[in-house]
């Protein structure tokens, strides 16, 4: 009869199935050639199904993209700086500099990376440290039943017509840094890069934006659903992903880029310091960099292109000029705009 | 047979000084005692000992410095005066519904009980949503105000104060009715029918025999609404902004935007404060006016 006890030996028969199951994952992975991407969640649909496939098509290699939030990334990669099993990662620029800072990145070079030499200006930081493969916008979203004209400038929201009917984000939200920038343009007549420097005048404008306030948000779709419904007219900043992505379902909401320019919003890319499989992970930098790819994400991604090769979306104005933002300034500065912003637009 | 005639005289004594070995049954409370202690109480003695650490070991530095802006001021008259104000209107509207909810009877009474209970399986941020439909300038508040000749025009209640209020006291109410209620049921209905006897009014049956003998439900259901009110997150995120900060979300803020712990743990410390001094200093004078009340 057998004894249903363990002896010594079927406790090390498992324990050795136990390790090989625990160590699988591993090997296969090292077999099947995995190149891992951390990523934002919500980009995760398009990753998949457009960058993904084109990927392995050509390199034969396998890509699971985890798709979290930017600084969940930043946490994986220093958790395992030793190490790293992420390869590339894709976060918003304002991260990506706390990356540089702790030596996590290693940086792309146009040997490696070929298409770096493709990209529009201002689109590779820090000494190649990152670049940006998409650039959502930001203009001014406004409710195309309440509004019969499309805001034309970054003053619009200050006309008196509008009082309690304008939304801006919070400055918490990245989307809400240019409301400094173009107020800070209107009170001194400099243009909006030049503007970026000195945030005091555009602090002393934005107290005239106040009676126009319907809130500060913090939540987009909380945001989206005031504009929609028409108790809000505009949202000013508001992001190009996010808005046209309403439109496009349906919502009567239009995006309005202003005379005065538009804003890029960070996606950047990076290759992690001592990745496994480095070749692979340049060349998936290199192919979101390249103009075949980002010329079938610009329409999913309601994004700008940063390939040179790549024509912009339609419906925007060819003159349309593009503002970077600078994004060290705003690491340095940003807790304490925050900080005055709660002080000086509270109700 | 002398093994179990030892413990049975050891515990004799025992029992009659508790101070020297407590009572068995005390440790029923273990289980519960250790989950908080761990889930609980270190954490706070971890965010207490963060709020009062600068970078030359112990000191009041960060408090002061907290504490002598005016800005932060504003944020603690936000934080208090909305929590009273909440605790205000759930008193004003609780106490008669918890009357009611006490004198009727049989399926009347379920269904009340059911509509006190029921909104509470209600998730916090759907309330908070429909709220900002109910107050919005073309909501059905404002329609109904300017319907009956309130309001000349139709005005905004979201993102105000008074809406903030509104909307909170909505989302707590149910804390106060049901102290208040457990409480009334127990009064022997006989009382204020002896009061009557003796020619007391109505109004000096409630002033003196109800109302004192429903002060400790009154109490719970403030110390209840009041420390809920003032820790509230959600509902002013949502129905209120950015732009109106309390204790809650600016300590929110600190710990998950900016990664500013000290901030963080200095707001959070001064918001369990303030809940606690309430909390017991509204128990203490329900026991000086229950114990009036009583003789």
């Amino acid at each position: 009869m057998p004894s249903t006890s363990p002896d010594r030996r079927s406790v090390l028969r498992g324990a050795a199935a136990l390790g090989a199951l625990v160590a699988a994952p591993g090997i296969l992975r090292a077999q099947a050639r995995e190149l891992v991407v951390g990523g934002a969640a919500g980009h995760k649909a398009w990753v998949e199904e457009i960058v993904v496939p084109a990927f392995e098509r050509k390199h034969g290699a396998k890509v699971i993209f985890e798709g979290t939030r930017s600084l969940v990334n930043l946490e994986k990669m220093q958790k395992n700086r030793d190490r790293p099993y992420l390869s590339v990662v894709q976060m918003d620029d304002p991260v990506m500099i706390l990356a540089v800072k702790e030596g996590l990145l290693d940086p792309l070079t146009p040997a490696r990376v070929p298409n770096l030499g493709a990209l529009v200006p201002g689109t590779v930081h820090m000494d190649g440290m990152w670049a940006n493969y998409l650039q959502p916008w930001l203009g001014i979203a406004y409710n195309t039943e309440a509004m019969r004209q499309a805001p034309t400038s970054w003053a619009d929201p200050y006309d008196p017509r509008y009082k309690g009917r304008i939304i801006v984000p919070s400055l918490q939200n990245t989307e809400g840094l240019p409301n400094i920038f173009a107020a800070a343009a209107l009170e001194t007549g400099k243009s909006l890069d030049a503007a970026q420097g000195d945030a005091e005048p555009g602090f002393r404008k934005l107290a005239a934006l106040k009676p126009n306030l319907l809130t500060v948000y913090t939540q987009q779709p909380q945001a989206y659903n005031l504009l929609e419904q028409g108790e809000a007219w505009m949202i000013s900043s508001a992001m190009s992903s996010y808005a046209l992505e309403r439109k496009a379902a349906g919502a009567p909401i239009a995006l309005a880029a202003p005379k005065e320019g538009v804003f890029a919003m960070p996606s950047g890319i990076a290759v992690v310091k001592g990745c496994p499989l480095p070749d692979l992970a340049f060349a998936y930098v290199d192919m979101l960099l390249g103009a075949e790819l980002q010329q079938r994400l610009v329409g999913p991604t309601f994004s700008l292109p940063t390939n040179r090769a790549v024509p912009r979306p339609a419906g925007l104005p060819a003159d349309l000029v593009v503002h970077q933002i600078d994004w060290a300034n705003v690491a340095r500065e940003r807790d304490g705009w925050i900080k005055r912003w709660d002080r000086e637009m509270a109700i | 047979m002398s093994a179990p005639a030892a413990p049975l005289t050891g515990r004799v004594p025992a029992r009659r000084s508790l101070s020297v070995r407590p009572d068995p049954v005390a440790l029923l409370a273990l289980p519960a005692f250790a989950y908080l202690a761990a889930a609980y109480g270190w954490p706070l003695l971890v965010l207490l000992g963060r709020s009062l650490s600068g970078p030359q070991g112990i000191s009041l530095t960060p408090l002061a410095q907290f504490l002598s802006d005016p800005f932060s001021w504003r944020v603690i008259g936000n934080t208090v005066r909305t929590a009273l104000l909440v605790t205000l209107v759930c008193l004003l509207a609780g106490y008669p519904a918890a009357v009611a909810l006490a004198r009727a009877r049989g399926a009347v009474q379920g269904l009340l009980l059911l509509s006190v209970i029921l909104p509470l399986s209600v998730g916090v941020v759907v309330k908070a949503y429909a709220w900002q439909i109910v107050l919005r300038r073309d909501g059905v508040v404002s329609g109904l105000l300017v319907g009956l000749g309130i309001w000349d025009a139709p005005q905004r209640l979201l993102f105000t104060e008074t809406g903030l209020v509104i909307g909170a006291a909505n989302v707590f109410l149910p804390f106060m009715i049901l102290p208040i209620y457990a409480v009334i049921r127990q009064i022997d209905p006989r009382l204020a029918e002896a009061a009557a006897t003796l020619g007391a009014s109505p109004l000096r049956r409630f002033l003196g025999v109800t109302l004192p003998l429903t002060l400790p439900g009154i109490v719970s259901g403030i110390a209840f609404v009041f420390s809920l009110a003032v820790s509230m997150y959600v509902v002013p995120s949502l129905v209120i902004g950015d732009r109106f900060q309390t204790l809650a979300t600016l300590t929110g803020r600190a710990f998950l935007f900016m990664r500013d712990e000290q901030l963080g743990s200095t707001t959070a410390v001064l918001l369990l404060a303030v809940a606690v001094a309430v909390v017991v200093g509204s128990t203490a004078l329900a026991r000086r006016l229950g114990g009036g009340g009583q003789s």
